[in-house]
């Protein structure tokens, strides 16, 4: 759930969301924006639904949450074989990386060419998934890591699979209790030296550090990670360091780590999502706000249809029980699990 | 030893592709088809002659590097060099870095930030752009016959900016023409490129693809590209889904696959590249660049090569003034000291790399 509130806290989701109207909505917020820029209005044009439903605009989860669920759901699935399933679903939406790489595959390109082959291999859309082997391997860090980077490689390749095998291993230590300093440290060790990603990381969580708070940490990470030569704005090489400076900034609070992480309007598509999944693990299901809970909940396939109106909390139960079937038992950490995904 | 008729013809070759594809760039083949049939002729500026962009001016700028360090040069001195000559000029006066992509204006980013070569090519997410390959040509000049010590230099500059792809990219162009300055067959010369980068690479892929539909290895009549091809190439090495044409397994093996269809002839290998389409006065600079050495300077259609003036300075202001053919010269010259000069070997650092005062000696010089 924790990645689901960052997803919908961050102004992307709203974007994304509105995939699900009709065209000509955004059609005509286009020819709005295009108005504004000639008559030098500051009103921005955002996702409106004008005669259409209005629940797909209201507060949700989006693309990111989709992605973390359709990964948990088919954790025994071969996950070649499931992102060829993927390929010509209807109304799918996709991350230029995962564009890519089904492109390939349909070219007979497997991995991990599939992912290196890639304009986009260095974005974190693997990151995002990585979230569920993370879940599914408590405590077992180097397990979850090599899940990651396995599903990973079909997607991504450098950057884009050391940030996901990291977002795994880190999610791994978190939803068993470890301390902030743990997790922080496990994704630090799946990065490897001399990578942009690792080089990012050092310079995000001195940042943080200085700062000593998350939300005093916003413009020194902007500095820290951010040229703004293009805005990316999913670069794994940004968000992850991002989402780990404010992990440990706030102590693991998503309350205050998730806030600051939408503060940085060029990385609040995902830095936000994967700041959640960290912080929403080390707080706890119990203790996130009973609000972003309820909305961040149901899923409204705007990237995946086949997981319109699916229930987040229902599927991370399912990743729970996976692991209550190999004789790990507290209740206290299904309530965790839930806490995090 | 260099061939002055084949440096002039492979810059030459090089500012006349980066010309005639510049309306064409980013432009899919059927707009290219729709708009000027077949584009042949390169549009004139206000002066009267063709006018160039980023791909001639950053030549230049790797002209000027050879020129100063010669083959001892070191990631160093390029990072060195970018921040006298291009990010100085940028600081004094404050402007747009016109015409230049993504990964020149990251690198100039990671620099400013302090980040040293290798770091400052990975730190940008564009380390697969075709910014080192549309430069590397000059280092095939300056070691005429050497494709693996073409191949090295290019990657010694590559680290300051690209990294991964980008890299493997300049070193196959630079290795190309290498090959090319001696006169070899195209199919021989894109063997050249291939042999310096990585089999399981995806621009090991992609000119691979290229030599399949291309299928012109052993012919030495050139063939202008049909829809056919054009299709073929497109389906085998464009990124469809990418809004940005300037990555280089695309752009070096849509020049490759143009330059082997054309077998080497300068005017059809060029046009071949521009009515491709995708980074079209990139793709065309390559081919005109791999021609050009083969062919040298008579190779080069005197319709072209008659517009073909001094460098404008748009995207680097240091190298405005400074023309191609003087550049090739001076390359050819170059190569000429470092192989008289005492105790040589490839790769050996000279004692000491003449330093010629920085970015105003660059300006001046080059």
């Amino acid at each position: 759930m924790g990645l689901a509130i960052g997803d919908a806290a961050g102004w992307p989701a709203a974007r994304h969301r509105s995939g699900l109207l009709a065209p000509w909505t955004r059609r005509l917020a286009r020819e709005l924006d295009e108005f504004a820029e000639e008559h030098r209005l500051t009103t921005l044009p955002v996702p409106f639904t004008l005669n259409q439903p209005v629940t797909a605009l209201q507060v949700g989860p989006s693309d990111d949450a989709e992605w973390l669920a359709w990964t948990a759901r088919g954790l025994r699935t071969d996950r070649r074989a499931a992102f060829q399933a993927l390929a010509g679903a209807p109304g799918l939406r996709v991350r230029m990386s995962v564009r890519a790489a089904l492109d390939n595959l349909r070219r007979g390109i497997g991995p991990p060419a599939s992912g290196h082959d890639n304009p986009h291999f260095f974005d974190d859309a693997a990151a995002v998934r990585a979230v569920a082997f993370g879940a599914a391997h408590p405590g077992d860090p180097a397990r979850a890591a090599r899940a990651g980077r396995a599903d990973a490689e079909i997607t991504n390749a450098e950057d884009g699979v050391h940030g996901a095998a990291a977002m795994a291993a880190a999610v791994s230590v978190a939803v068993v209790g470890e301390p902030v300093a743990t997790v922080v440290t496990a994704a630090l060790a799946e990065l490897p030296e001399h990578t942009a990603i690792r080089c990012a990381a050092g310079a995000a969580l001195t940042a943080a550090e200085l700062a000593g708070d998350a939300f005093a940490a916003v413009p020194l990470l902007d500095a820290a990670v951010q040229d703004h030569v293009y805005s990316y704005g999913v670069a794994a090489a940004q968000t992850i360091p991002v989402a780990l400076a404010l992990t440990r900034a706030s102590g693991g609070a998503l309350m205050s780590a998730v806030p600051a992480a939408a503060c940085l309007p060029s990385l609040a598509d995902s830095a936000p999502a994967l700041t959640g999944a960290l912080t929403g693990a080390l707080t706890g299901y119990a203790a996130l706000p009973g609000g972003w809970r309820r909305s961040a909940r149901v899923l409204p396939g705007c990237c995946l249809p086949c997981l319109a109106g699916a229930d987040l909390a229902q599927i991370a139960d399912h990743v729970a029980a996976g692991r209550t079937d190999r004789a790990t038992p507290p209740h206290s950490d299904a309530r965790r699990m839930t806490g995090h995904v | 030893m260099v061939d002055r008729q084949r440096a002039r013809g492979c810059l030459l070759g090089l500012a006349a592709g980066d010309a005639l594809g510049r309306p064409a760039e980013n432009l899919a083949p059927e707009e290219i088809a729709g708009r000027w049939g077949r584009l042949t002729e390169l549009a004139r500026g206000p002066d009267g002659m063709a006018v160039g962009t980023d791909d001639t001016e950053y030549a230049l700028f790797t002209a000027f590097l050879l020129e100063t360090y010669g083959s001892a040069l070191s990631s160093g001195d390029v990072a060195r060099e970018w921040r006298r000559n291009i990010i100085a000029p940028l600081d004094e006066r404050p402007g747009p870095m016109r015409g230049a992509g993504f990964s020149e204006l990251g690198t100039v980013q990671a620099l400013r930030r302090g980040l040293e070569p290798p770091l400052s090519g990975r730190w940008q997410q564009h380390g697969w752009s075709d910014g080192l390959a549309m430069r590397a040509a000059p280092y095939g000049v300056f070691a005429a016959g050497e494709p693996a010590e073409a191949a090295r230099l290019a990657g010694v500059d590559g680290a300051v900016s690209h990294g991964g792809e980008g890299v493997h990219g300049g070193r196959a162009v630079a290795a190309a023409v290498a090959l090319a300055m001696t006169g070899a067959p195209p199919a021989q010369v894109i063997d050249a490129a291939l042999a310096v980068i990585p089999a399981d690479s995806w621009t090991g892929r992609t000119v691979r693809a290229s030599v399949r539909i291309a299928g012109a290895r052993r012919s030495a009549i050139p063939v202008i590209a049909d829809e056919r091809h054009t299709a073929d190439l497109h389906e085998a090495v464009v990124v469809r889904h990418c809004p940005w044409a300037d990555l280089a397994p695309e752009a070096v093996a849509l020049a490759f696959a143009a330059y082997l269809l054309g077998a080497g002839e300068v005017e059809v290998s060029v046009t071949n590249a521009v009515n491709l389409g995708r980074d079209a006065d990139t793709t065309a600079a390559i081919a005109g660049a791999l021609a050009g050495a083969g062919q040298g300077e008579d190779g080069v259609p005197e319709r072209w090569s008659a517009r073909i003036g001094p460098a404008r300075g748009t995207c680097l202001r240091a190298v405005a003034g400074r023309d191609v053919r003087d550049a090739a010269d001076a390359l050819a010259a170059a190569a000429r000291r470092e192989h008289t000069g005492p105790g040589r070997a490839p790769g050996a650092r000279r004692e000491q790399p003449r330093d010629q005062g920085g970015w105003r000696a660059c300006r001046r010089g080059i």
